[in-house]
């Protein structure tokens, strides 16, 4: 691959919304496309000895040594199995020779990016598509997601079990070993922790939390939010969620580089079992999904039915938390919990002030109530204004009804 | 068990005034739970009597100008809280490290990122550099291990996952908001409580290159879009958002009503099937 | 027996002797009790004053109490009047003038009558059944002793006025009347007889003098917060005045039957409280001798103490949410014919939990964290507090620096609901041109909140620098629609520098409307009751002006059957609604259907809790309005049919000009 060719209508093409009636472009895919294409335009991409021999470094050993294998490190590795993805997608975009890396550690809990992780993706792909670098993806377990999460190149980073120190060490032997110029990480529980035990162990100052990011200014909230902090790009970088968009351009290669990490003697941590949330127990005020009954729910064998058939956290309003129909700890509002969830479906709730006051910062809120003047109904994103004794077993038999028919084929 | 606790300057959210952050003070029930069970107690009972001092030592350093209304963890169950005595422009991580490495704490607990400053919770983890420990984030629930010289400790993860660790101590664990609410304030125990001023280690921070304005809230970008999502589907979540005046369906039949939840909540990616 | 003296009988003479002796075992008894008040904490107080005054406190202030059911001020007239004369004359027969004279003895037969039926009606209201809030053990026996003694005293005295022409009865009575008496006297100790000495003394102690005097006497007192220990842990930490108001109470039950808490099943029992605080201070101290009503729900206490033992826990006598199911509405108080101050009682018990020990219910302690650092409980910003006004001008003082009236807003200001009222309010100013303005960002929270709590150090702060703000500006008066900011500003600030003339907005708006500076056009035919906000009505005697203010717009007003200083709370004083102690109803589901029963359709409120409380109630039910509503209802009315008048004639447009005119407020007067 020495040159590339342009080929307009191909690159069109690329960037063409599937399954609108008129032509029209997504410019995002725009941008990562033509990046790509004029990145490879100038011709020949120069050689840089010295990133090579940087590169080719080993780490972790007391004396200088070089590891010349290492130089597909910006060539694919093996076989690409870039034919083979070209007839699935609409096309593949590859980054032959970067000009550098920039280095994403996405969370991928059992290998599966989370929105937040296409983000930093997104994210990182904007630093890398403006100057003509590739993305390169650190993953405990490489999945099938990253190509089409716009990741140019994948590597393994073998953690056995939760040791996060053990993690940044190999990290920071990769930040090292290879030409990063920028690395992202998810601002999550664990990639906000992985971030800063990689800037302690490396000495680096974090811009933690960004909360927009181009190529030229990222910005951050300092003081309790009363101050913004704005600079160019530094190297490390964890992002907010929802603060950059995803890639949404065609696939890019994520083909799998060699480096030679280092091993490391055990950590502190002993053992570690994960507890996955239960949605029936867990606390209200960490719930993300709350289905809750009011004064207008009368059949609670149908409510609770209805709160294990969505998989979520039951709760109720103080009408019922009184009346001894749920307990007190379910009860949503002032004097109850203040919920944090995403999504908030209240069941026969008038929507009382002090009520209302416990959903405050639910982003989603879907009412079902017999009065359309309820001020839940005004409140709720979606208002239905029905039955709830109708409504719930509706409700179940779509749910088991819709299990029983993905059951089947 | 000697147990330190770090305290930053907080600001409250609402009125910016210097306060404590509240996960530092539930730190210090976290600690004096942790004592008290190790004292043979039930937990509750000797965490929540602020009457006496605390079965244990627990210790809270503050690296700053003025330890203000810090003084007020000591109302919060802290027997004894130092403050390091350095200029508001200084780094405290060399005050702190100064000081936690002059006597062997077997846990240092800090909260997850301080509250008005940087807030980039960066210090714990600089500092368990420092002294040479190891760091582990976001503990909700703290018990001795099943070894002497080991820690149980629940992790918080999001919507109430939890990961259960056992770790070897000497550590520091930073605290997540999700561990018991601090115990209450009493202001009599604050009145009793130690205050001690050393000198701390004068640390001016180099200048940075950032650049600060008043903060300005950005609209989220693509809080609607479902993992993975083309971009079609994202251009539909962006302009459904964009006119989210609300659906009303009146006296719809139910199956359609539930049709409708069903779709809305699969929209929303709260229902996964 | 030597007949030296002449008596009348000797059966008379020997009852003249035993009435003696009786007089020294109950002064033996007295002096036991009064030592142990001596393990309260001293507190100076007038005993000249006191003493003087003895005689009107007990037979007018506490006769007034105790009228509010005649039967009871009959029955403890005769009782009371009859027991005291007939012994008392029959002591001073020992003298022998009097001793010979039969008809002396006639005048003690009478008064011993007196006591026998007094005695009677005492058992006329306990048997054959005992209403719920008597309470029984000793109480239900001293109607027998009090008969069995009047009536021994009253036969050994008419047998001495007949010249002891019934021997064989006499000495069989003198009998009776020594049993009864000495049950009587016995009963000073630990029964029911002790409220006679200790209400005596109690109202020659009384810590607040100035209830005697006329006035409200509400505020609560300062806590010395550098005291060596805060608050009261122990009966030896209360001033030795209050254990002497505890001993004083004779468990009429009249406060558990006000008690708003009492009725919601949460577990108070005011009465209960006192008892058990009156029982602590015996050293070795159970509970097990109360024999009246429980606590509603009671939780278990292991009900043991002493005057140096703590008195609240679940190893002590009172269980902690006893204490924070209290409302702070002084029902209690304004019902206790012993002039017991149940209030301050609970509060210095809260404050020794809130200052020294930090055990607050769960949901009670944010709101203090939030009132340390941000001034106001529910943690928002100061300047938000303006918000419910937008669309309206709010003028701020610190402009101008100076305005005729003050307004401050408090915390309803951030509710919506109470938002409402606060519009109406403001735009009634502006209408009547009253020259006001708000401290906006300034105003902090008035500490009502923290002070009920216990968090006596939060309300100083807050006090000393709501008081340094106020300082800065000049006005003559304070308005406020909220009673608790209003009883804050005007009664308990006074300790702390700060003497306001604080007006409520019930007064205010009457006056506008009274002078002609409003005019309103009557509300026909909404028949509308009015509930009293306890810290209107109640704690600062407020209770005409509001339905001064009402029969002025010509509403059809009805009373509830608790009204006025009698009025029922709302549950929601005390910081009731963030203890948020489980009972068995809640208190504004009681009080709306007292309102409801009236068979009103709107329920008019005067204070930010009350309408959040009662707009709680779900349901049917009357709708609840504060004042400043319905008086801008009212005057909406008034200039649009005014302007039907004007506009008489004209054409439509012109109508429509005329009520766009009216509605527009006049420019405010410079
Ligand atoms: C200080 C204070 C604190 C409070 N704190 C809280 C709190 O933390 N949490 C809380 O919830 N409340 C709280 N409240 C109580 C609150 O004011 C309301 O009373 C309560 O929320 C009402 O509950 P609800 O909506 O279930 O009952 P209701 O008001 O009775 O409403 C029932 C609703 O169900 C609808 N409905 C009836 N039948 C049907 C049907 N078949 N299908 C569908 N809909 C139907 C009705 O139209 C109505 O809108 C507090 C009150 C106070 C005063
Ligand atoms: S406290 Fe007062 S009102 Fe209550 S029972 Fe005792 S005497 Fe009666
Ligand atoms: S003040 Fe009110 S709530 Fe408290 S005890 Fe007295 S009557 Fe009951």
């Amino acid at each position: 691959m020495s040159r590339l060719r342009r080929d307009p209508r191909m690159e069109r093409a690329a960037h063409r919304i599937a399954g609108t009636p008129r032509p029209r472009f997504d410019l995002a895919a725009a941008s990562a496309a033509t990046s790509a294409a004029t990145s490879a335009a100038p011709g020949r991409l120069r050689r840089d000895p010295r990133g090579e021999e940087r590169l080719a470094l080993v780490p972790g050993t007391p004396r200088r040594r070089l590891d010349r294998t290492q130089r597909v490190a910006l060539a694919p590795a093996g076989a690409v199995p870039a034919a083979a993805m070209a007839e699935t997608a609409p096309r593949l975009v590859v980054i032959a020779e970067p000009a550098y890396l920039v280095a994403v550690v996405p969370d991928a809990p059992g290998g599966r990016l989370t929105p937040h992780d296409r983000q930093v993706i997104g994210a990182a792909r904007l630093l890398a598509d403006a100057g003509g670098g590739a993305v390169l993806a650190l993953v405990e377990m490489p999945g099938e997601d990253l190509a089409a999460a716009g990741v140019d190149r994948v590597l393994g980073l073998p953690v056995a079990g939760y040791d996060p120190e053990a993690k940044a060490a190999l990290l920071h032997a990769v930040l090292d070993g290879l030409d990063i110029r920028h690395a992202l990480l998810p601002e999550s529980a664990d990639g906000a922790d992985l971030a800063r035990r990689l800037a302690a162990l490396t000495g680096e100052a974090l811009f933690a939390g960004a909360e927009s990011l181009t190529a030229k200014a990222i910005t951050r909230a300092a003081q309790g939010r009363r101050i913004e902090q704005r600079r160019a790009p530094p190297r490390l970088i964890t992002l907010a969620a929802d603060a950059s968009a995803p890639h949404g351009g065609a696939p890019h290669e994520a083909i799998p580089v060699v480096f030679a990490l280092p091993t490391l003697a055990p950590g502190a941590i002993l053992s570690a079992e994960f507890v996955p949330a239960d949605p029936a127990s867990v606390g209200l005020d960490e719930a993300d999904f709350v289905v809750s009954a009011g004064n207008g729910v009368h059949d609670f064998t149908a409510f609770r039915a209805l709160v294990a058939a969505l998989n979520a956290t039951p709760g109720a309003s103080r009408m019922v938390c009184d009346a001894g129909l749920m307990p007190r700890a379910a009860q949503v509002g002032a004097s109850g919990t203040v919920l944090d969830a995403r999504c908030y479906f209240a069941l026969g709730i008038a929507g009382a002030p002090q009520h209302l006051q416990g959903v405050a910062r639910c982003e989603h809120v879907v009412a079902v109530n017999t009065d359309l003047h309820a001020a839940m109904i005004e409140r709720a994103g979606l208002a239905i204004v029905a039955d709830a004794q109708k409504v719930m077993p509706a409700l179940i038999d779509a749910l088991t009804g819709a299990g029983a028919a993905e059951a089947q084929p | 068990m000697k147990i330190a606790i770090l305290f930053s300057a907080g600001r409250h959210a609402a009125s910016g005034r210097p306060a404590p952050v509240p996960v530092e003070l539930q730190a210090i029930r976290l600690a004096r739970e942790l004592i008290g069970q190790a004292a043979g107690d039930a937990a509750g009972d000797a965490a929540g009597d602020l009457s006496g001092d605390a079965p244990g030592v627990i210790t809270g350093f503050h690296a700053g100008p003025d330890a203000g209304p810090l003084k007020d963890a000591l109302g919060h169950g802290l027997s004894r809280l130092v403050q390091l005595s350095i200029g508001a422009q200084d780094d405290p991580l060399p005050s702190l490290a100064a000081a936690l490495g002059a006597e062997r704490f077997d846990l240092v607990l800090a909260g997850r990122s301080g509250q008005g400053g940087e807030d980039a919770g960066l210090l714990p983890y600089a500092l368990a550099r420092a002294l040479g420990l190891p760091i582990v984030a976001d503990a909700c629930a703290l018990a001795a291990g099943p070894q002497p010289g080991t820690l149980s400790l629940e992790q918080a993860l999001p919507r109430g996952a939890r990961r259960r660790l056992i770790l070897r101590l000497p550590a520091l664990i930073t605290v997540h908001p999700a561990a018991p609410a601090p115990l209450p304030f009493a202001f009599a125990a604050m009145r009793r409580g130690m205050l001690e001023t050393r000198e701390g280690v004068p640390a001016p921070r180099a200048a940075g290159e950032v650049e600060e304005r008043a903060y300005r809230a950005r609209p989220k970008l693509i809080a609607k879009s479902a993992a993975g999502a083309s971009a079609t589907e994202r251009l539909k979540a962006a302009t459904e958002a964009a006119s989210s005046g609300g659906r009303l369906l009146v006296d719809p039949s139910p199956e359609d009503a539930a049709r409708e939840i069903l779709a809305h909540l699969r929209q929303i990616g709260v229902l996964r099937h | 027996m030597t007949p030296i003296m002449n008596p009348a009988t000797p059966a008379a003479f020997c009852l003249s002797l035993v009435i003696l002796s009786l007089a020294g075992l109950a002064l033996a008894l007295m002096a036991r009790r009064a030592r142990l008040w001596c393990a309260g904490r001293p507190v100076p107080v007038e005993w000249a004053r006191g003493l003087r005054a003895l005689p009107k406190r007990y037979l007018v202030d506490v006769h007034h109490v105790v009228g509010r059911d005649p039967y009871a001020a009959r029955m403890h007239a005769l009782a009371a009047g009859g027991l005291l004369g007939g012994s008392g004359l029959a002591l001073l027969a020992l003298i022998p003038a009097l001793g010979g004279a039969r008809l002396y003895w006639a005048l003690i037969a009478l008064a011993f009558a007196g006591a026998l039926a007094g005695g009677v009606m005492v058992g006329r209201r306990r048997y054959p059944a005992r209403p719920a809030r008597l309470s029984g053990g000793r109480f239900q026996i001293l109607p027998l002793l009090l008969t069995f003694y009047a009536a021994g005293g009253f036969l050994v005295a008419f047998d001495a006025a007949l010249g002891g022409a019934l021997p064989a009865l006499a000495w069989p009575a003198l009998a009776l009347a020594i049993a009864g008496g000495l049950g009587l006297v016995l009963q000073i100790d630990r029964g029911p007889m002790r409220h006679a000495f200790a209400g005596a003394a109690h109202l020659v102690v009384h810590p607040r003098p100035g209830r005697f005097e006329g006035e409200r006497a509400t505020a609560l007192a300062p806590l010395d917060l550098d005291a060596p220990r805060l608050g009261v842990a122990t009966p030896a930490d209360f001033a030795f005045n209050r254990l002497v108001g505890f001993d004083a109470c004779i468990q009429c039950g009249r406060c558990e039957t006000a008690c708003p808490a009492f009725a919601a099943g949460q577990p108070l029992n005011p009465k209960r409280l006192i008892q058990d605080l009156a029982a602590a201070l015996q050293p070795n101290a159970t509970n097990a001798t109360y024999k009246g009503s429980p606590y509603p729900n009671a939780r278990a206490v292991a009900g043991i103490g002493g005057p140096d033992l703590p008195l609240v826990g679940a190893g002590a006598m009172i269980h902690p949410d006893t204490l924070w199911s209290c409302t702070t509405c002084r029902a209690c108080v304004e019902e206790c014919p012993m002039m017991i101050e149940h209030v301050d009682a609970i509060i210095d018990l809260r404050r020794h939990q809130t200052l020294e020990l930090g055990a607050l219910p769960a949901k009670a302690s944010p709101p203090l964290m939030e009132l340390r650092y941000a001034d106001e409980p529910g943690g928002r910003a100061l300047a938000a507090r303006t918000d419910f006004a937008a669309g309206l001008t709010l003028p701020l003082i610190l402009a101008t620096g100076r305005a005729d009236v003050l307004l401050w807003l408090g915390e309803g200001a951030y509710e919506l609901r109470y938002g409402r009222t606060l519009r109406a309010l403001v735009t009634l100013l502006q209408m009547a041109g009253v020259d006001f303005a708000v401290l906006g960002p300034e105003e902090r929270d008035c500490g009502d909140l923290a002070r009920r709590l216990g968090d006596e150090a939060t309300f100083q702060r807050l006090a000393a620098e709501n008081i340094a703000t106020l300082a800065r500006y000049s006005f003559s008066r304070i308005l406020t629609a909220d009673p608790h900011a209003l009883h804050a500003l005007r009664n308990e600030y006074r300790a702390f520098g700060g003497a306001y003339e604080v007006i409520h907005h019930t007064a205010f708006l009457d006056g506008l409307l009274a002078g002609g500076r409003l005019t309103v056009g009557a509300l026909h035919e909404a028949r509308v009751t009015y509930h009293d906000p306890c810290y209107l009505g109640r704690y600062n005697g407020e209770i005409d002006a509001p339905r001064r203010l009402l029969d002025r717009l010509g509403l059809a007003r009805l009373e509830m059957e608790r009204a006025g200083k009698r009025s029922m709370c709302c549950g929601g004083g005390g910081g009731a609604p963030v203890s948020d102690i489980e009972g068995e109803r809640r208190i504004p589901d009681i009080r709306m259907a007292q309102a409801a029963a009236t068979g009103a359709g709107i329920v008019a409120v005067a204070c930010p809790q009350c309408s959040a409380m009662l707009d709680g109630v779900t349901g049917e039910r009357p709708e609840v309005h504060d004042i400043a509503e319905l008086v801008l209802m009212a005057v909406e009315a008034g200039s649009a049919k005014a302007a039907r008048k004007d506009a008489a004639g004209k054409d439509v447009a012109g109508k429509d000009a005329a009520r766009k005119d009216a509605a527009r407020p006049p420019e405010p007067v410079a």
